[in-house]
């Protein structure tokens, strides 16, 4: 049991059609992946697709009901200490002993570990350092999500589950836990993270799966993910006044429309297409208002995927007519 | 013995002492709880002895009230910091997600609930000794050496049964802002026919043989067996220990139920 099959492959996690029904509902619907060790590995979906199901049963709070799951080489089902001595967890949420202080609390956790890491670099790691002593109670949201952290590194984890780690942040709070989490991935942690908030895994991880009603309809890199490379690029800008679309060059584009006077060109060869249309404007001396180039975003992708994505759209353009 | 003790028993036991360290530091912070919890018992304490100041009970014997009325209290206090405590706390832990949490370390779930049943233990200790200290500074109640045995017993037993109870009883309380009101209501009852602050004597058989069956009559009258001065012998009530062992054993069975629960099947 000391080195399994998926240990020695250098995999954290392995999961093979994974089931997961609450009687007649099947939450999740045989659903299969890897996490390699030292990976950022990011499950997305919108509510109720079934990603809080199976990370809960990674890590041992709910039983599968069909397929097999391996975490650092173990069951998660068989509830072993062992795998807990290794594993952090940041629930979404979960309330914590109030009366006890930040240290308390870092201290207390890190005892029921054989390993842990001194409390202070912990509270230091997450930016608690001046809130020490402040009970649990008395924190802010942020601070209590940063001190939920703190709890599941304290153990010095090899791997670590994220359920949606910064939400109720502000948006410095959030880039800051980035560059935490960023650090534990330096320090060769696996981390499973799932989050509502597309930079959040664009900027972490190193791949994404989306899910959706239960299974996991595209996996990849981030800047791959459901052909996100090979989709065409936007350039849009404004027409200068008195000009028209059919006085803009021919540029190869896939696709082009007129919106009042904004021009949006979709091309699969943008830096080709930017280049002609500057020239054009600086052969004839007008201004480009609102020039830009855009590939799509890993936000356009999942809304396309999970099926949002055109009646995002439809709205968008709406609001443009008017 | 020793032999039992592995290495890694010994850490747990080690974690489990701990533990009972920080479940204490917790408890006695938060004042709402620590001192309301010991104020109440209190309170009635002093108010209904002052009541019945100088009466005695002519059914037992003309013995004075405060030797009715004191280990009466005892009993109350005993279930307020055992029985309902335990399950409003354990409801607002589970409500919370700290149970959650604590499941996802690596402490073992059993290490846990042993370091909150010590800390509840203290607690009782805190409170008999208060209200006894009381009853002999100011209600002339007498602490004997030969009837120890029966305050011992039945305390320990009464810690027993109430703590587990009210660990198991959580599993019908579906959430924490009911618990005070839940558990109230299957305590308050209960403690007018029960001896804690009425003699049974003269209370219609039907109610004397209702409360006889369930566990907090046999409490108060077993501490109250202790404390009457015509007591002889260890101050150990068979009936009532008997009661108490059974309720023992209820409550362990409950508490084992609700805790090999997984919690995320909760949910």
């Amino acid at each position: 049991m000391n080195s399994t099959h998926s240990e020695t492959q250098g995999l954290a996690i392995e999961v093979r059609d994974l089931r997961k029904s609450y009687g007649e509902v099947e939450a999740v619907r045989g659903v299969s992946f890897e996490v390699a060790r030292g990976e950022v590995f990011c499950l997305l979906g919108p509510n109720g697709a079934g990603k809080t199901t199976t990370v809960e049963i990674l890590e041992g709070y709910r039983l599968r009901t069909g397929g097999d799951a391996r975490v650092l080489g173990r069951d998660p089902a068989a509830g072993e200490r062992e795998l807990r001595e290794r594993v952090g967890i940041v629930l979404q949420q979960c309330g914590v002993q109030r009366d006890l202080t930040v240290a308390e609390l870092v201290e207390m956790y890190g005892r029921y570990h054989v390993q842990s890491r001194p409390v202070d670099e912990v509270i230091d790691l997450v930016e608690l350092t001046e809130k020490r002593d402040v009970r649990a109670n008395d924190l802010s949201g942020g601070q209590r999500r940063r001190l939920d952290l703190a709890l599941a590194l304290v153990g010095d984890p090899d791997l670590i589950f994220l359920d949606e780690p910064t939400t109720g942040f502000d948006p410095a709070a959030r880039r800051q836990a980035w560059s935490t989490i960023r650090s534990l991935c330096d320090l060769g942690k696996t981390v499973f993270l799932t989050t509502h908030f597309m930079d959040e895994a664009q900027y972490l991880a190193d791949r994404v799966a989306v899910m959706r009603g239960g299974d996991i309809i595209a996996i990849g890199r981030p800047d791959e993910i459901g052909g996100r490379d090979l989709r065409p690029a936007e350039i849009r800008f404004e027409l200068p006044p008195n000009w028209s679309l059919g006085d803009v060059p021919d540029v190869p584009a896939v696709g082009r429309s007129l919106d009042g006077d904004r021009v949006t060109l979709l091309t699969t060869e943008p830096v080709l297409a930017a280049q002609q249309i500057t020239s054009w404007a600086l052969d004839h001396d007008v201004e480009l208002d609102h020039f830009s180039i855009a590939q799509p975003t890993l936000e356009d992708i999942y809304l396309e995927l999970t099926g949002f994505g055109n009646q995002h759209h439809t709205s968008d353009e709406t609001e443009v007519v008017r | 013995m020793s032999a039992l003790l592995t290495p890694a028993l010994r850490r747990d036991f080690g974690l489990v002492g701990r533990q009972v360290l920080y479940e204490q530091r917790a408890y006695w912070r938060n004042r709402g709880r620590g001192i309301f919890t010991f104020v109440f018992p209190l309170i009635f304490l002093v108010v209904f002895a002052s009541l019945n100041q100088g009466h005695v009970i002519s059914s037992r014997g003309g013995i004075p009230y405060d030797d009715f009325f004191v280990p009466g209290i005892l009993a109350y206090g005993l279930i307020a910091t055992t029985y309902v405590n335990m399950a409003i706390g354990t409801a607002i832990l589970r409500d919370e997600g700290v149970l959650k949490r604590m499941q996802g370390t690596p402490l073992p779930r059993w290490a846990h609930v042993a370091a909150r049943i010590g800390s509840t233990i203290i607690i009782v200790g805190a409170i008999t000794a208060v209200t006894l200290g009381l009853g002999v500074a100011a209600y002339g109640i007498h602490i004997r050496a030969a009837t120890l045995p029966g305050l011992i017993v039945t305390l320990l037993l009464g810690t027993a049964a109430f703590t587990t109870l009210g660990i198991g009883v959580t599993r019908f309380i579906p959430n924490a802002e009911a618990a005070p009101v839940i558990i109230n209501l299957t305590v308050l009852p209960l403690t007018f026919i029960s001896s804690i602050w009425f003699t049974p004597e003269g209370m219609p058989k039907t109610l004397v043989d209702i409360a006889k069956v369930f566990p907090i009559q046999p409490l108060a009258d077993g501490l109250q067996h202790v404390f009457d001065p015509r007591t002889v012998g260890s101050g150990l009530n068979g009936a009532d220990i008997k009661t108490l062992a059974i309720w023992t054993a209820v409550g362990v069975l409950m508490m084992l139920r609700f805790l090999r629960r997984p919690l995320g099947e909760a949910a």
